[in-house]
C-alpha cells in the first residue's frame, strides 16, 4: 500500500508519538475530556445550576445523646401531629397521615384527599379532625374518616378541639371558625382585627378559652361561653407560627426571627426570651415542669434549660414543623424541602453537591467546556498571530522585522497575570475578553521562537532554489518555509493550551471568568468564597484534579511533538 | 557593533517600550472606567462633590491634556494620590513589590537549585522508573494550578497539621525597622515557607526538562565519548563535563524567567494573603482606585523592563558567544 | 386590608387601560437585571437569576447582566441608566432614625447621583418626608413614618429583598461579656470597652478583611475608617448598644427651644496630649467641618447654622430649621478635634499618612497603623470612662479575604471578626467549642429598584406584580440559609418602632401576578409573552 507523501511525513511523527507511552495516555486522556466536553449535556447527572432539594417525611427523636434522626416517613413532609388516649396522629403533605397505637408502628392512613393537610388535632373519644389547604376538613367518627364541606373556600391552618363535639379552626384570610361535630353546622366568628391576616395555630387555654396566634403578632382570643373574639396582646410584631399550652397553664408560642413568648403559668404574664438564633421558629412544646423545646427551620433545635435557652446541636439541615412528645418519648417532625446542601459523594450526586445543593459531577463536566475551548481558541489565536509574526519578522528582515520584533518586546514588558486581571476588570467579564486576555500576550514566544527558525531556514538551498524559480514571497513563506516549522507550531500549540487552560482557570479563580459560565476554576472560586472549602473535599479536589490532568495530557503529548520538532533530540533517544 | 553601543539601544529600546505601556495602559483605563468616581457614591457623595474630586483628579480636563499631566508626572515618579488610601501611590506600591520580589526570587532560586542537579540526575538515569517518574512529578506541578494546590498546601499545612503559618508575612503586631529589618527574621522565613515552595514547585519544572534534555544532547558530544574512554567514573562525567556543559540553555531560561518575575503570581498572593503588588493591583481596580491600579501596573512593567535590560546585559557579559545583534 | 389594595392599583390600572381604547396589543419591552458580580456578592448575584427566572414565567423577556461594582454603582446612581437594579443600603447606627432611609424614596432626590435613582415621585410623599424631619414630639413623628411606609409600599417603587442577619462571632474562653448591636454586630464602639479578658491578657484583638480607607478625619468616607477612628475620638453624644442618645463628651445636652440647643461639656476632659478640651475646641471642630471641603459630613451638618461658645465648657448650636435628628445623629457622629493641632492645617484633606493627626480625648489613645497589616490603640486611663474599661488595648489585625479572618479565628490568633462569617463558616464556628456566634438582624436591606421613568416600570401594576413574583421566602431560605427576613419596608422590622407592621407583604404568589396584570390590561399572547 503506498501512501500520498504529505501522509507518509505525517505518518512519522505520529509514530515517533505511539512510541512514547506517556504521549500515548496524554492522547488518551485529552480525547476522554474532549469526549466529557462534547457530551456533557448527555454525560451531566442534573442541570449544574439547579438548586437541588429535597422533601422528606424526617422524624427526630431525643436520645441520651441529643437528637437523631430516625427512619423517615415517606417523601412527603410532615407537618403537624397529635396525640391522645394512646393514640398519635401525624399528618403532612399531600394527603399524607400517619397513625400509631401506644408504642408500636407508624401504619399509613387512607385518606379521601390530596390537599396538604396542616392540622390534626384528637379528642378522648377519639374522634379526630384534619384540617389543610384547598378547604379540607375531614372528620373521623368511630373509625371512618368523612370529609365534611366547608362553608367557603379556605385554607385552613390550625384545630384545636374545645370539648368533645365542638372544635376551632383557623385559617390564613383571617377565618374562626366554630364547627359541632354533631351537627356539622359551621359558625364563622368575627375576628377583632378583620383585615385578612392569616391565622396559623391554636391552642386550648386552661380556662376553656382558646387562644390563637397569626402573623404579624395577631392573637385573639376565642371564649366559647359567650361566642366573643377578642384580641390578645402578646408583646411582638412578629409572624407567630404556633402555640403550646400544657395541662397547668404553661404556654409557648413561636414564631418567625426566633420569636419565643413563654407564659409560666395561667396567671402568669406573657415574656419574650431572647433566642440564641434569629431564624424561623415552626413549632414549640412546653410542659409544666418548665421543659420546653422549640424547633425550626434548618434543623434548629432549642431547649429551655431554666434560665435560657439552648441551642441543640443536631446534624440535620432539614426543616422541623412540628413537636410530638408523649410521656419520655420526644420526636421532632419535618422536612419541607431543604436545600440537599454540602452532600458528600453519594449515589445521587457523584460527586457531592456545593453550598447551594448544586450537582458537583455535573458542574465539573460541564466546566470542560470552557476549559477546552478558552484553550483551544485562545492558542490557536496565539500560534495564528505568533506565527504569522515570526514568518514575516524572519522572511522579510529589515525594517519589518524591526517593527515587528519591537513589539514582541514592549509586549515582554508586560506582566501576564496583571494585564489579564485589568483587561477583564475594566471591560466586564466575558467569554471574548477572557479568550483575549489569555491570547493577546502569550503570542510573544510564539512569534520570537518562529522568527529564529525562519532566520535559518530562509538561508537554505531549498528557499533559495524557489527563488530563483520566481516563486513569490508568500508562496516561499507559507509553501516552503512555513511545512519546515510547522512541527514547532504544534509543539508551540499544544504548550500554549495548556498556558490558556491555566490562565483561564486563574481567571476564573479570581473571579473574573464570564458569568454563569461553569469552569473548573469558577468551581474553586465558589468553593473558596463560601468558607466550605476546608472541609468538603469533594468541592476542591475533583476540578483541580481535572485541571491537572488535562494540562498534563496536553504536556506529555507536547513532550513528543518536541521530539518530532528537534531531531536531534531524537537521534539520543 | 560595539559593547557601548549596543548598552545605550538596549536602554533606549527599554524606555520605548516603556513608554507604550504607559500610553495603552492610560487609554485603557479611560475606556473601561469613564468615571472612576461613581465607586465614592455609596459613601454617600452627591454629585457635586464627585464633581470636585473629578476636579481634583485632574478628570476634567480634555483627555490629550490628561494624557500629557500622566506621562509628565510618571517621568517624575510621581504618580499621584491613592483614591481610597489618600496616600502617595508610590508609597504604597514600592514596598509591595518588594513583598513580590522576595517571594518570587526565592521561588524561582528554589526551583532552579531543585531543578538543575535533579534534571542531570535524571538524564543519568534516562529511562529507568526514576526518570519517568521524575519527568511526571515535575511536569504534574507544572500543570496544576497554582491556587490550587496552594489551597490544598493550606489544608493540609495550615488547618489540618498546623504547622505552618497560612498567611502574612510575619506574625502579628511586629516591629521592624525598615524592610530588610522585616525580611531578615525567622519569623518571615517561617511564613514564606508555603507560599515559596508551591511557586517553586509550580517552576520546577522547566529547569528539570530543560536540563535532562540538554544533557541528553550533550552525552552524543565528543569530549564525553572521550571522557568516557579515559575511563573517568560516570559521576564525574555526569556533574562536571556534561552538566558545565548544559547549563547555558538553562541559565537562558532562568533569565526569562527572573525577567518576568516582577509580574508576580497574583493567585499565591489572593491564596496566602501575601501583601504583594499582585493583590493591590487587584484590589485597586476591584475599588476603582485608579491611580494606585495604574501606577502599581506601570511601576511593574518598568521593573520587568529593567529586569529584562539588566539580565540581558549580565547575559553578554557572561557570554561572549552571545553577539550584540 | 389585602383585597381592597390590590382592587386599588387594578382600578387604577384599568384606567390607564381604557385611555387607549382597541390599540393593538404590544409587547411588553424587555428588560435587564443588573446585580453585582459573584465575586462581589454570591447572593445577590444568585438571587438575581432566581427572580429572572420567575418574571420569565411570567411572559417578561429578562437578561441578567452582572456588573463590577463600581460600573453598577456607577449605572444606578450617576447615570441612572438601568431597567432594576439589585443593590443594598447597610445598616450603619445612624440610620436606625428613618429620616436616611426615607429620603431614599424622596422625589426631590432623584437627580442624577442622588439617592432616588428609580425616580419614585409621590409629593404626598414628600410632604409627609419633610413633616416627619421637623416633628419633635417622637409618638407624632412614628405616626407620620408608619404612614409614608404604608403610602409606598403599594406603589413597589422598589422591594427590599431581605435584610441579612449579621453572623459573626467570638472566642469564648479568652473574652466575655461580648454584646453585639443593631446594625454593628460585634465590631461596635461598645464592644472594646465592655469586652472583659478572661485570661491574662487584657488586649482584644479583632480580625477583619478590610481596613479604613486612611485616619483622617477629614478624608475618610469609609465605615472602617470611622468605626476605628470613634474609638479614639469623643463625641459629645455616644449611642448606647439600644441605640439611646446618651450624653458622653457633653454632660448636658438641652434644647432651649425647636432650633436652640445647648451643649455643657464635661468638667477636666483633656485631649491625648494632656492639652485640656475646652468649649473653644468644640466650636472650632464644627466650624471646621462646615468650613471644609469634606463632604462626608454634609448631610448632618447641614441643619446647623452657627455654633457659638456661651462659657469654657458650654456651647450653643442654633439650628436652621428644627431637626428631629440632630442630637442622635449630628452630635453622636462629629469627632472633636483639638484645635491646638488642627487650626494651623490649611488642606486636611491632602495630609499624607505620617502627617495625619491622631490626637483624641477618647476612651483609647491611637498607638499605630501599618497599612494592610495590623492597627492598635490602647486604653486612655485618664480618660473618664477609664473605670469601665476592661481591656488595656485593641488590635486590628487586617487580612487579604474572610478566609484568612476565619482560620484567625479558629486558631485563637484573633478573639473577635469585625465582618460577617461566609455562609459556610458558619457551621463549623457553631461546631467548634471555643467560638460564640452571635447572629445580629440588620436593618440595612437589599434591594430591587425599579426605573420608573421607564415602561414597563412605569405601570404601577407591572411592579406590583413582578413584586408578587419574587420568591423572597427562597431566597433567603436557600441563599442565605435563614439567616435574614423577607423584606417589608424599607425601615426594617427590626427597627420595631419606626416600622409599620400592618404594611402590604406582597407573598410569593403567580396567581395574584398575574391576575394584576390582567386587570391591568395585560395578556399573553400564543407563545405565553406577556402584551399589552
Amino acid at each position: 500500500m503506498t501512501l500520498p507523501p504529505f501522509l507518509r511525513a505525517a505518518i512519522v511523527p505520529l509514530r515517533i508519538m505511539m512510541q512514547d507511552r506517556l504521549a500515548v495516555i496524554g492522547l488518551c486522556v485529552l480525547g476522554l475530556i474532549i469526549a466529557m466536553a462534547l457530551f456533557a449535556p448527555v454525560l451531566s447527572t442534573h442541570d449544574p445550576r439547579h438548586i437541588n432539594e429535597i422533601e422528606d417525611g424526617s422524624v427526630l427523636s431525643r436520645g441520651v445523646d441529643g437528637w437523631e434522626l430516625q427512619e423517615s416517613l415517606g417523601p412527603l413532609a410532615l407537618n403537624d401531629a397529635a396525640h391522645r388516649a394512646g393514640e398519635a396522629i401525624i399528618v403532612g403533605r399531600g394527603g399524607l397521615a400517619w397513625a400509631r397505637e401506644g408504642t408500636g408502628d407508624w401504619v399509613p392512613l387512607d385518606l379521601p384527599t390530596e390537599a396538604d393537610l396542616h392540622a390534626v388535632a384528637l379528642t378522648p373519644e377519639r374522634r379526630a379532625l384534619v384540617v389543610g389547604e384547598d378547604s379540607v376538613i375531614l372528620l373521623r367518627e368511630g373509625g371512618a374518616w368523612t370529609p365534611v364541606t366547608a362553608p367557603e373556600e379556605v385554607r385552613l391552618r390550625g384545630v384545636v378541639w374545645l370539648d368533645g363535639a365542638s372544635a376551632l379552626m383557623v385559617g390564613t384570610g383571617e377565618e374562626i371558625w366554630l364547627f359541632d361535630a354533631d351537627t356539622g353546622a359551621f359558625t364563622e366568628i368575627d375576628s377583632p382585627v378583620g383585615r385578612g391576616f392569616p391565622l396559623q395555630s391554636v391552642a386550648l387555654d386552661v380556662d376553656g378559652t382558646a387562644l390563637i396566634v397569626g402573623e404579624r403578632g395577631l392573637a385573639v382570643r376565642y371564649d366559647p361561653a359567650d361566642g366573643s373574639a377578642t384580641l390578645e396582646r402578646l408583646g411582638s410584631t412578629r409572624d407567630l407560627n404556633h402555640i403550646h399550652i400544657a395541662e397547668g397553664g404553661a404556654a409557648l408560642v413561636v414564631g418567625e426571627r426566633g420569636t419565643l413568648l413563654r407564659r409560666e403559668s395561667a396567671e402568669s404574664g406573657w415574656s419574650a426570651d431572647d433566642a440564641p438564633d434569629t431564624r424561623a421558629m415552626r413549632a414549640g412544646w412546653i410542659g409544666d415542669d418548665g421543659q420546653a423545646i422549640a424547633v425550626g427551620r434548618s434543623g434548629l433545635i432549642m431547649e429551655w434549660d431554666g434560665t435560657a435557652w439552648q441551642l441543640v446541636p443536631t446534624e440535620s439541615e432539614r426543616h422541623l414543623r412540628a413537636l410530638l412528645v408523649t410521656g419520655d418519648e420526644m420526636l421532632a417532625l419535618g422536612s419541607d424541602r431543604f436545600v440537599s446542601r454540602l452532600l458528600p459523594p453519594s449515589r445521587e450526586h457523584w460527586f457531592g453537591t456545593d453550598h447551594l445543593g448544586r450537582d458537583l459531577f455535573s458542574q465539573n463536566v460541564h466546566g470542560s467546556q470552557i476549559a477546552l475551548l478558552v484553550g483551544f481558541l485562545g492558542a490557536t489565536l496565539v500560534v495564528l498571530i505568533g506565527t504569522n509574526v515570526g514568518l514575516i519578522a524572519g522572511y522579510y528582515r529589515g525594517r519589518t522585522e524591526t517593527v515587528l520584533m519591537r513589539t514582541v518586546d514592549v509586549m515582554y514588558g508586560i506582566p501576564f497575570e496583571p494585564f489579564a486581571l485589568i483587561l477583564v476588570l475594566l471591560f466586564q467579564p466575558s467569554l471574548t475578553i477572557v479568550i483575549l486576555a489569555v491570547s493577546l500576550l502569550t503570542w510573544r514566544t510564539v512569534a520570537r521562537l518562529i522568527r529564529s527558525q525562519v532566520l535559518s531556514l530562509r538561508e537554505r538551498p531549498f528557499v533559495k532554489a524557489a527563488r530563483v524559480a520566481g516563486a513569490s514571497d508568500l508562496r516561499i513563506m507559507y509553501l516552503h518555509i512555513f511545512p519546515n516549522v510547522l512541527p514547532l507550531v504544534f509543539l508551540e500549540l499544544a504548550i500554549i493550551v495548556g498556558v490558556s487552560i491555566i490562565a483561564e482557570a486563574t481567571l476564573s479563580f479570581l473571579g473574573l471568568g464570564p458569568p454563569q459560565a461553569i469552569s473548573w476554576g469558577g468551581i474553586l472560586h465558589d468553593a473558596r468564597l463560601s468558607g466550605a472549602w476546608r472541609t468538603a473535599w469533594w468541592w476542591n479536589l475533583p476540578p483541580g484534579i481535572l485541571i491537572m490532568t488535562t494540562v498534563l495530557s496536553v504536556f506529555f503529548i507536547s513532550r513528543s511533538l518536541e521530539v518530532v520538532a528537534n531531531p536531534r533530540l531524537r537521534a539520543r533517544q | 557593533m560595539s559593547r557601548r553601543g549596543y548598552l545605550i539601544k538596549r536602554v533606549l529600546q527599554a524606555i520605548f517600550s516603556l513608554w507604550i505601556i504607559a500610553t495603552i495602559l492610560f487609554f485603557l483605563f479611560r475606556m473601561g472606567l469613564p468615571d472612576p468616581t461613581a465607586a465614592l457614591v455609596t459613601e454617600g457623595l452627591n454629585a457635586e462633590q464627585r464633581a470636585a474630586i473629578r476636579a481634583q483628579f485632574g478628570l476634567e480636563e480634555p483627555l490629550w491634556r490628561q494624557y500629557l499631566l500622566f506621562l509628565g508626572n510618571a517621568v517624575q515618579g510621581e504618580f499621584g494620590t491613592s483614591f481610597s488610601y489618600r496616600a502617595p501611590v508610590a508609597d504604597i506600591v514600592w514596598e509591595r513589590l518588594a513583598n513580590t520580589m522576595i517571594l518570587m526570587l526565592a521561588a524561582i532560586v528554589l526551583a532552579y537549585a531543585i531543578g538543575v542537579p535533579l534534571g542531570a540526575w535524571l538524564s543519568w538515569r534516562r529511562g529507568s522508573r526514576a526518570d519517568t517518574t521524575g519527568i511526571f512529578v515535575g511536569l504534574m506541578f507544572r500543570s496544576a494550578p497554582m491556587f490550587w494546590t496552594g489551597m490544598i498546601a493550606i489544608l493540609i499545612f495550615g488547618v489540618g497539621l498546623s504547622i505552618l503559618p497560612t498567611s502574612g508575612m510575619r506574625t502579628l503586631p511586629y516591629d521592624a525597622d525598615g524592610w530588610w529589618d522585616k525580611i531578615l527574621t525567622l519569623d518571615f522565613l517561617w511564613h514564606a515557607v508555603l507560599p515559596v515552595l508551591i511557586v517553586a514547585l509550580y517552576y520546577l519544572g522547566s529547569p528539570l526538562l530543560i536540563m535532562r534534555n540538554t544533557m541528553l544532547e550533550v552525552y552524543g558530544e565528543d569530549f564525553i565519548e572521550m571522557a568516557r574512554a579515559k575511563g573517568l567514573p560516570e559521576r564525574d562525567i555526569l556533574y562536571k563535563h556534561a552538566a558545565r556543559n548544559a547549563l547555558l540553555p538553562v541559565v537562558t531560561q532562568l533569565a526569562v524567567t527572573i525577567g518576568l518575575a516582577a509580574g508576580g503570581q497574583v493567585v499565591v498572593e489572593v491564596v496566602f494573603s501575601w501583601p504583594g503588588l499582585g493583590r493591590e493591583i487587584l484590589n485597586a481596580v476591584r475599588t476603582s482606585d485608579f491611580p494606585l491600579a495604574q501606577a502599581s501596573f506601570l511601576i511593574m512593567a518598568a521593573f520587568v523592563i529593567t529586569l529584562n535590560l539588566l539580565v540581558d546585559i549580565l547575559y553578554t557579559t557572561l557570554d561572549p558567544r552571545v553577539s550584540f545583534q | 386590608m389585602k383585597r381592597t389594595l390590590m382592587l386599588t392599583g387594578a382600578s387604577i390600572a384599568a384606567l390607564t387601560a381604557f385611555a387607549a381604547p382597541g390599540a393593538a396589543q404590544e409587547r411588553v419591552p424587555s428588560v435587564e437585571i443588573f446585580t453585582t458580580t459573584e465575586s462581589y456578592d454570591p447572593i445577590r448575584y444568585e438571587g438575581a437569576f432566581i427572580i429572572a427566572d420567575a418574571w420569565r414565567e411570567l411572559g417578561m423577556d429578562v437578561s441578567v447582566r452582572p456588573l463590577e461594582f463600581s460600573t453598577l454603582l456607577d449605572r444606578f446612581y450617576s447615570e441612572q441608566d438601568f431597567d432594576a437594579t439589585i443593590l443594598g443600603w447597610s445598616g450603619r447606627v445612624d440610620r436606625l432614625d428613618p429620616q436616611f432611609f426615607l429620603g431614599t424614596l424622596d422625589s426631590r432626590q432623584g437627580g442624577l447621583g442622588a439617592n432616588n435613582p428609580g425616580g419614585y415621585d409621590n409629593p404626598d410623599y414628600d410632604a409627609l418626608y419633610d413633616a416627619q424631619g421637623a416633628e419633635f414630639d417622637v409618638e407624632a413623628r412614628q405616626a407620620i413614618v408608619h404612614e409614608m411606609q404604608e403610602l409606598y409600599v403599594p406603589d413597589a417603587p422598589v422591594v427590599v429583598l431581605f435584610n441579612r442577619d449579621e453572623v459573626v462571632a467570638y472566642n469564648n474562653t479568652t473574652f466575655t461579656n461580648m454584646n453585639a448591636m443593631a446594625g454593628e454586630a460585634l465590631y461596635s464602639e461598645w464592644v472594646p470597652m465592655e469586652a472583659e479578658p478572661l485570661t491574662d491578657r487584657a488586649t482584644l484583638r479583632i480580625g477583619g478583611p478590610q481596613e479604613p480607607d486612611n485616619i483622617n478625619p477629614l478624608a475618610s468616607t469609609s465605615v472602617w475608617g470611622w468605626k476605628w477612628m470613634r474609638l479614639y475620638y469623643d463625641r459629645l453624644v455616644r449611642l448606647s448598644p439600644d441605640v439611646e442618645p446618651v450624653p458622653w463628651a457633653a454632660s448636658e445636652v438641652t434644647p432651649v427651644d425647636d432650633v436652640t440647643i445647648d451643649v455643657t461639656l464635661r468638667e477636666g476632659m483633656t485631649f491625648h496630649d494632656g492639652e485640656p478640651l475646652t468649649a473653644e475646641d468644640v466650636v472650632f471642630t464644627f466650624n471646621y467641618y462646615m468650613e471644609s471641603d469634606y463632604s462626608y459630613f454634609d448631610s448632618y451638618l447641614a441643619a446647623i447654622d452657627t455654633v457659638e461658645q456661651t462659657g469654657d465648657l458650654s456651647v450653643r448650636f442654633n439650628l436652621r430649621e428644627p431637626s428631629a435628628p440632630f442630637a442622635t445623629i449630628t452630635l453622636s457622629q462629629i469627632p472633636l478635634l483639638p484645635q491646638h493641632i488642627w487650626e494651623g492645617i490649611e488642606n486636611p484633606g491632602e495630609l499624607t499618612p505620617s502627617e495625619i493627626p491622631t490626637v483624641g480625648s477618647g476612651p483609647f489613645v491611637f498607638d499605630r497603623y501599618d497599612r494592610g497589616e495590623f492597627m492598635s490603640i490602647t486604653t486612655n486611663a485618664d480618660h473618664f470612662h477609664a473605670d469601665e474599661i476592661n481591656t488595656d488595648a485593641v488590635e486590628f489585625v487586617i487580612y487579604a479575604d474572610a478566609e484568612g479572618v476565619f482560620t484567625a479565628l479558629q486558631t485563637g490568633q484573633i478573639d473577635m471578626t469585625a465582618w460577617r462569617l461566609e455562609p459556610g463558616q458558619i457551621p463549623l464556628a457553631e461546631e467548634n467549642e471555643e467560638l460564640t456566634v452571635v447572629s445580629v438582624p440588620d436593618f440595612g436591606y437589599y434591594h430591587m429598584t425599579f426605573n420608573t421613568r421607564r415602561a414597563p416600570f412605569d405601570d404601577v401594576a407591572v411592579r406590583r406584580a413582578l413584586t408578587m413574583a419574587m420568591d423572597r421566602e427562597r431566597m433567603v431560605n436557600v441563599l442565605l440559609d435563614g439567616r435574614g427576613e423577607v423584606g417589608t419596608s424599607i425601615i426594617a422590622p427590626v427597627n420595631a418602632f419606626w416600622h409599620a407592621p400592618f404594611i402590604e407583604r406582597f407573598e410569593f404568589d403567580m396567581e395574584a401576578a398575574r391576575a394584576e396584570l390582567e386587570a391591568a390590561g395585560y395578556s399573553w399572547d400564543d407563545e405565553g409573552r406577556l402584551q399589552r
